[in-house]
């Protein structure tokens, strides 16, 4: 998988992870989508790490001092989001 | 307490830089029914939340728009990159270039700086949650007015995107409200307020 392929991927499981952790906020009881949460949740945990160890840490409690500095900001060109 | 993840929650790519473009889509950073707007009023909002489900819906909304903020910076950052004193020149952006150069500041399409008039933080459940049905329609009909206004793809894109999220967002809200009707009364929602008095809903 190239840079901007994996970020794409990463991009659209986070996306579906998050819009259905708002659909949960207001239907906590349905098992069917609680379901699917589960599967992205899996899902962007993988692409995740993939994504990490090619373009950069994503938080800074994971990069260590100055790793944090060194991968390009999101809306910077050069990093795998631009 | 908030943690930052290094990338946007959309990815975004625009080739061309278009300055003229780039002081219409500002006014979703900083105008009267922008991001910061949005996120700030959620944010304040949530700390009168009686219940746990409207507590966490303005939370995550809220945190939500933060992300928004930085996709509409990154719009106007990328249609202002590698601008020369002409262009700067010739397609208006000297206005702002003179108190900003290319720097990013909250202000309207129209100029004013950003304004916590614009929203309000009311203590009271049903007024709040009305509230923000109201504020995610009107962001979407600025979005719209910004399609119509956009000629390039690679922005017209990330507007979508976040177009749809209003859209979501007034759903969610539809929702929080009919719950919290739930909570109260049923002959009069207005009887009491839950997030000031005590045994209210109970």
């Amino acid at each position: 998988m190239n840079r901007s392929e994996l970020t794409q991927k990463l991009a659209a499981a986070d996306f579906a992870l998050w819009d259905l952790h708002l659909y949960l906020d207001t239907h906590p009881d349905d098992l069917a989508a609680i379901g699917q949460y589960n599967n992205y949740f899996k899902q962007s945990r993988r692409l995740r790490e993939e994504y990490e160890s090619t373009c950069g840490k994503l938080t800074a409690a994971k990069a260590q001092g100055v790793e944090w500095l060194k991968s390009p900001w999101p809306w910077e060109k050069g990093g795998c989001d631009g | 307490m908030f943690v930052y993840e290094k990338k946007l929650q959309y990815p975004i790519k625009i080739a061309n830089p278009n300055p003229k473009l780039a002081q219409i889509i500002i006014t979703q950073f900083g105008g009267p029914d922008g991001e910061l707007g949005a996120s700030m009023r959620y944010l304040s909002q949530r700390f009168a939340m009686p219940w746990g489900e409207l507590k966490g819906l303005l939370t995550d909304i809220g945190t939500e728009e933060l992300s928004h903020i930085e996709m509409v910076c990154t719009i106007v950052y990328q249609l202002t990159r590698n601008l020369s004193i002409d262009e700067i020149k010739k397609q208006g952006f000297d206005k702002y270039f003179v108190d900003h150069t290319t720097g990013l500041y909250p202000i309207a399409a129209s100029g004013d700086p950003w304004s916590a008039a614009t929203f309000q933080s009311k203590g009271d459940v049903i007024c709040d949650l009305t509230e923000d049905l109201a504020a995610e329609q009107k962001a979407r009909v600025t979005y719209d007015n910004i399609l119509r206004l956009s000629d390039d793809p690679d922005v017209s894109d990330a507007i979508k995107f976040l177009r749809a999220r209003e859209v979501v967002h007034f759903q969610r809200f539809g929702e929080g409200l009919e719950f919290a009707t739930e909570q109260l009364n049923s002959k009069n929602f207005y009887a009491c307020n839950p997030s000031f008095d005590k045994n209210c809903g109970k």
